[in-house]
């Protein structure tokens, strides 16, 4: 473990600066919004802020990207087709664990499967990621119920916690570790574990004071998807309240669902695209012959919390696919986020009588 | 990438959002969580609303009709175009369609345009089923023509009531915050034929037949004054014919309410009592895209007066507007029977003041709206239009017939092609604008892209257009529009770019007196004695009561709110949503009728089996779609799209359109 001042977070981003676009929190003057974003100014960079609302996986999985460009020349036949790289290295400086956690279910997704995901991996080869330990949740949160913080365990390139006057920082890679060496940071004597423990217990002790939101206790909830017996009726109950809107997709660090299109442009080439896409709305799973194996909205929720509790994550990865950051609670317009659902699961188990 | 708060422009919610900018294009949207009304969430339309502000499908300069096609040109040469043509019509001659989907601004300037230039009365929107006369409604009540209520305090409330439509389509982040209210522990209860969603959601649903909600909200309004839940000292005090409406009450018997609407009196007694129980109560019910009659709406603002509910803070009559800015629109007096402000066009006085403040003279003359223009007008030569819905392309004969018509519009459609002159337009962040949702709540848009090369906002060509015509406008940037509207119209008075770019909205009015906007309106302010108001007898046999005939046993319903998804004009332009949209078309190519299982197993009929639907004088074959959400007895057609629906309700489709409680008696039969 190293220290590094404040003053010398400062050098730290000016250092990165020099190889790596940088991104971070910022309060947004207009509206006060935390928000994970380029900073073209370093000094907004504030790494207190409260959990951002929007995750940063837009950083690595835009929410509109193109990824070719072609034109057809119908006179010749020919086809031109042109890639497009925007290869820009890119530092997230300030990443919450949750939203680390979340990162890494896309790495999963996008790389560790039989097709490697190249324009994902464009983003990721490049990235430097310095993540911060939660010194304390906030309303909306619930990540120690998912494991998945309130401090980075690792994917990080360094961890930063602050101690209440510098930080402590931990290298994760050799990347972190270099740069640690450029800016010549002391190293921490063995009290420092001992102090980054407290710092992490006391975080987790504060979320009955502070994490006043539904938290999700999943764990049942997560052995009950996974064996099946849940009744249809909960289900019902459940699909009534979606607005079918996608936000709980959008918002959500784990969620990678997307839509191929081709946009016609102005000057005659057509852009293919790969945009955000939800298993909320019908067209989803629609297929040709009117075959829609999730049409009734019951069937897609029902969908949605199996893929993050159960299946693809939990079944084949052992961690669940939540990583407790509350969004989804907080955007759903018919108040079925990730929480809810869980103690609709859980009341349904126990018995207890409904709403 | 700078991330920039905007408003989001579908429909009358105006949720707030932040709009992810890079090189000049939106290439992301966010929600944002401090708006007061939409508090972080948006629906589908709104998460897509980036798809539609991406496209390149656009209009990018004037062009002037050449044969079969169109040749760009000039702005000089299409204004010289139009000039030439306009100085030879008179104001009868011409009528005007503006868009509920532009900003104030830009509204306020075309009615002026209108009646000061064209000299031409025949000033309307279209897709405003029912706002005109919801406005009419409850101004002749209370004397506000919008919301009475506060979306603010909803979570606090005890009753909510929704009457008609379908929110959760219609306005999602609206019926999202009903259901919150709900579950924090509001009694919710719905009116509607239809189990729509809302109903689903509610804790009680009342199901009259077809055409009946005007005697069930009569019915309740009796069971007050049976319960003797009547608080006289607030009619005393506050209505002026109060004593009127109770005789005429008292007149009706329950007992046939109750055979007309198919509600037992126990349930009527049921909603009755809650409403009395509540301190705090609201009531909704939709317009702009699907609307009740008149009668109906009149019902509804009598009940809650009755039940002393208007006029009071925690409590109010809140109709929901379906279009970003239709509220504003009317608010800008684009209408023919109301001028800038809601004064009325039988005002002399107003049009003395409106005359004083636009040095012109201007005609009396009643203007008619752009369907009756059409239809029944001879003397229509001219049209000028801004964006707006396709539905007018049902005149396409007439409109064919037409000397010149000029078309403000950013994308290609249907009627376009009809057009001999089209003036570009920026998109809604290519410019400042406000924009006024549903809860009179005004809204700052500012400019965050340009626009492409040489597109001019619809104000400076309407700016352009006048100096050619002979009026210095003298208009140098869109907030001098602001000032001019908060000089003449009293509800915005207060309102500056100055306020409205720091605060997230203003809800009007916004006077000295409330010179942050007005929550609510509260009868020690209004002014006036509020008044029942009156449903002429005429009207109580109106649309809705076509007497049921063996033959024609089926009450045929249509409806919008659940698939309106802001025409196919707008929506083409976008995937997801499109995808959406296309996820119902796709299935029923032919159109569908939608049919009870009830009936359908009475019947005998499949799921998509092709079926005639038969009326008095017309006939259409669609596919069978078996539903549990309607009632016995009950056929439902969306109608959302031309290419569904033939000319088989094209006659109709005034009454269908603006009232989702007419219906037409028809037949099924099974095609062999």
């Amino acid at each position: 473990m190293y220290w590094l001042t404040k003053e010398q977070l400062l050098l730290l981003v000016k250092k990165l600066a020099e190889e790596y676009k940088i991104f971070g929190p910022r309060h947004d003057r207009v509206s006060g919004e935390v928000i994970f974003d380029h900073l073209s100014d370093w000094s907004e960079l504030d790494l207190q802020a409260a959990i951002p609302y929007n995750p940063p996986k837009f950083i690595l999985f835009p929410h509109y990207e193109e990824i070719l460009k072609y034109r057809y020349q119908p006179e010749t036949k020919e086809v031109r087709i042109e890639q497009i790289n925007l290869l820009e290295p890119k530092a997230l400086i300030g990443l919450r664990s949750c939203d680390l956690t979340g990162l890494l279910c896309l790495d999963r997704f996008f790389l560790d499967q039989e097709y490697v995901d190249e324009f994902y991996l464009a983003h990721r080869k490049k990235l430097f990621i310095i993540s911060n330990t939660c010194l304390r949740p906030f309303p909306q949160c619930f990540c120690v119920c998912t494991d998945s913080g309130p401090a980075a365990k690792d994917g990080f390139d360094l961890d930063l916690t602050f101690t209440g006057r510098d930080y402590l920082v931990e290298a994760g890679s050799k990347k972190g570790l270099a740069l640690i060496a450029d800016l010549h940071l002391p190293e921490a004597g063995p009290e420092a574990l001992t102090l980054k423990k407290k710092i992490v217990d006391d975080s987790v002790s504060s979320f009955d004071r502070f994490a006043l939101e539904n938290k999700a206790w999943i764990s049942r909830a997560t052995n009950r998807l996974t064996t099946g017996f849940i009744k249809p009726e909960v289900w019902e109950y459940i699909g009534n309240q979606c607005f079918e809107c996608g936000a709980c997709s959008f918002v959500c660090p784990t969620c990678s669902c997307f839509n191929i299109e081709d946009a016609n442009l102005a000057s005659g080439e057509t852009n293919r695209l790969r945009t955000w896409d939800s298993c909320s709305f019908e067209g989803y799973t629609k297929m040709a012959g009117d075959n829609n194996p999730r049409k009734p909205v019951e069937d897609r929720r029902n969908k949605r919390f199996f893929c993050k509790l159960s299946y693809s994550q939990s079944k084949k990865y052992l961690r669940p696919g939540c990583v407790g950051c509350g969004r989804c609670a907080r955007v759903c317009p018919g108040d079925i986020g990730l929480p809810n659902v869980v103690t609709y699961i859980r009341r349904e188990i126990t018995g207890e009588s409904g709403e | 990438m700078p991330y920039y708060r905007g408003i989001c422009n579908f429909c009358g919610t105006g949720c707030g959002h932040l709009l992810r900018v890079e090189g000049n294009r939106v290439r992301g949207v966010y929600p944002v969580s401090g708006h007061p009304l939409s508090r972080g969430r948006l629906c589908v339309r709104g998460w897509h609303i980036h798809e539609l502000l991406q496209t390149e499908d656009r209009i990018t300069q004037p062009l002037i009709k050449d044969g079969t096609s169109f040749k760009p040109v000039s702005y000089e040469e299409a204004l010289d175009y139009v000039v030439e043509r306009v100085k030879k019509l008179s104001g009868h001659q011409l009528a005007v369609l503006g868009s509920p989907r532009a900003s104030n601004e830009e509204n306020y300037l075309l009615g002026k345009f209108a009646r000061t230039i064209l000299k031409t009365n025949n000033l309307s929107l279209s897709s405003d089923a029912g706002q005109e006369e919801s406005a009419r409604v409850l101004l002749e009540g209370c004397g506000w023509p919008a919301m009475t209520g506060t979306l603010a305090e909803l979570r606090q409330a005890d009753f909510i009531l929704v009457v008609g439509g379908d929110l959760t389509k219609q306005n999602p982040i609206i019926a999202s915050e009903i259901h919150h209210a709900h579950r924090a522990g509001t009694f919710l209860a719905t009116i509607s034929p239809r189990k729509t969603q809302m109903a689903r959601l509610s804790q009680l649903h009342l199901r009259p037949r077809p055409g009946t909600i005007f005697y069930l909200l009569q019915g309740l309004a009796r069971v007050l004054v049976e319960e003797k839940a009547i608080d006289d000292d607030y009619l005393a005090r506050f209505t002026v014919n109060s004593q009127t409406f109770l005789d005429e009450l008292r007149q009706l018997e329950i007992e046939k309410i109750v055979e007309l609407t198919g509600i037992s009196r126990e349930k009527m007694t049921e909603l009755a009592k809650k409403l009395i129980e509540s301190n705090s109560a609201y009531a909704f019910y939709p317009t702009g895209v699907q609307s009740l009659d008149r009668r109906t709406m009149a019902a509804l603002f009598n009940l809650f007066l009755l039940a002393g509910k208007i006029g009071r803070r925690g409590s109010g009559i809140n109709p929901v507007t379906g279009i970003s800015n239709l509220l504003g629109s009317y608010d800008m007096g684009l209408s023919p029977v109301f001028l800038p402000g809601y004064a009325s066009v039988e005002d002399e006085s107003a049009w003395e003041r409106l005359e004083n403040f636009w040095q012109t003279r201007l005609e009396r003359w009643p203007g008619k709206n752009v369907d009756t223009c059409l239809s029944e007008e001879e003397n229509i030569k001219a049209l000028f239009v801004v964006d707006h819905d396709e539905e007018i392309i049902r005149h396409v004969n007439r409109i064919r017939q037409l000397d010149l018509i000029v078309y403000f519009g950013a994308y290609e459609n249907p009627f376009a092609s009809l057009a001999h002159v089209i003036f570009p337009r920026t998109s809604y962040i290519e410019e400042d604008g406000t924009y006024t949702n549903s809860e009179r709540r005004v809204q700052l848009v500012q400019k965050r892209i340009e626009p492409p090369a040489g597109v001019r906002p619809i104000w400076k060509t309407l700016t352009n257009l006048a100096l050619a015509l002979g009026h210095d406008w003298n208009y140098h940037s869109v907030e001098n529009i602001m000032d001019e509207i908060s000089q003449l119209i009293p509800y915005y008075q207060g309102l500056s770019y100055e306020k409205l770019k720091t605060r997230l909205g203003l809800k009007w009015p916004a006077d000295d007196l409330h010179p942050e906007g007005t929550d609510c309106l509260l009868v020690e302010e209004a002014g006036r004695r509020f008044q029942f108001v009156q449903v002429n007898s005429r009207e109580e046999k109106l649309a809705g009561e076509p007497e049921i005939q063996k033959e024609l046993p089926f009450k045929l319903v249509v409806g919008r709110s659940n698939y309106f998804w802001h025409q196919n004009s707008v929506m083409k332009r976008t995937f997801i949503p499109k995808r959406e949209y296309n996820a119902l078309l796709l299935l029923y190519p032919r159109g569908f009728v939608e049919i009870s299982t009830e009936d359908a197993s009475r019947l005998g009929l499949r799921e998509k089996q092709m079926v005639r639907v038969v009326a008095e004088s017309a006939e259409v074959r669609l596919a069978a779609r078996i539903s549990g959400d309607i009632l016995p007895g009950m056929l439902y057609i969306p109608y959302f799209i031309d290419e569904m629906i033939p000319e088989f309700l094209h006659r109709q489709v005034a009454d269908l359109e603006k009232n989702e409680e007419f219906f037409l008696p028809v037949r099924l039969e099974k095609v062999v």
